[in-house]
């Protein structure tokens, strides 16, 4: 397949994919910071600098997960204030 | 170790049929517990993915001319980010380490980007054609 490269090259994965699902799905700034993370992979690998670009995949990752994280707490809390809301107002009818 | 890998790929496929069932089942304008954009609240404008739990309860139907005019931006995309999490999967599952090249390449990254903010500025225009970007009421 040519769109994909040769399994065996050690490059470290961008977690692109991650990335924009944050930015889409869950919290938009962090997804934007883990974007502009994932492009430093493919600079810093293409300057030699593998020890920079591991770093960065790391990084967007990490960004991904905490956009994820506040995204599912943010829900929660939604849950909890509408069920307090429905129960307050069931009770003061 | 292949515990722990099934216990996960479970767990994420429990949540994956939690959220199919209820875009399934449940219409976003019809039932009210849905969350709702935090920025569409806020100041009443259309962010770049509001209109995509309606978009999706349309798709999970079938409808893609209805799901397009929630929010084409996504139906497009979507296709792209089932390629980027099903690669993601195969090398989590087989160990590989299969790259899409269209993911390193800097020129996409930032054009998707600069789509993605022309798209919310366009899509807030209330004018024909541009107020078709908005979600449908």
């Amino acid at each position: 397949m040519e769109s994909f490269n040769n399994p065996t090259e050690n490059r470290p994965d961008n977690n692109l994919v991650w990335a924009i699902l944050c930015t889409v799905m869950c919290c938009m700034p962090l997804g934007i910071v883990a974007i502009i993370k994932s492009t430093k992979v493919n600079e810093l690998w293409a300057l030699g600098d593998h020890e920079g670009a591991r770093k960065a995949a790391a990084d967007t990752k990490k960004y991904s997960i905490w956009g994820a994280v506040i995204t599912f707490v943010f829900v929660i809390l939604y849950f909890i204030f509408i069920a307090i809301i429905g129960i307050g107002a069931s009770v003061f009818d | 170790m292949y515990l722990t890998k099934i216990l996960k790929i479970t767990f994420i496929l429990l949540f994956l049929g939690g959220l199919f069932f209820v875009y399934r089942y449940f219409n976003p304008v019809e039932h009210s517990f849905f969350v709702p954009c935090p920025f569409n609240y806020a100041t009443g404008y259309h962010c770049p993915g509001c209109g995509s739990q309606r978009a999706i309860h349309q798709l999970l139907h079938f409808n893609i001319l209805d799901a397009l005019r929630m929010n084409p931006l996504l139906v497009l995309s979507l296709p792209i980010l089932f390629v980027g999490v099903g690669n993601q999967v195969w090398n989590y599952i087989f160990e590989t380490q299969y790259r899409i090249k269209l993911f390193y390449n800097n020129y996409f990254i930032y054009g998707y980007f600069i789509v993605v903010i022309l798209y919310w500025a366009l899509r807030n225009v209330p004018y024909y054609p541009l107020n078709l970007l908005a979600p449908a009421n």
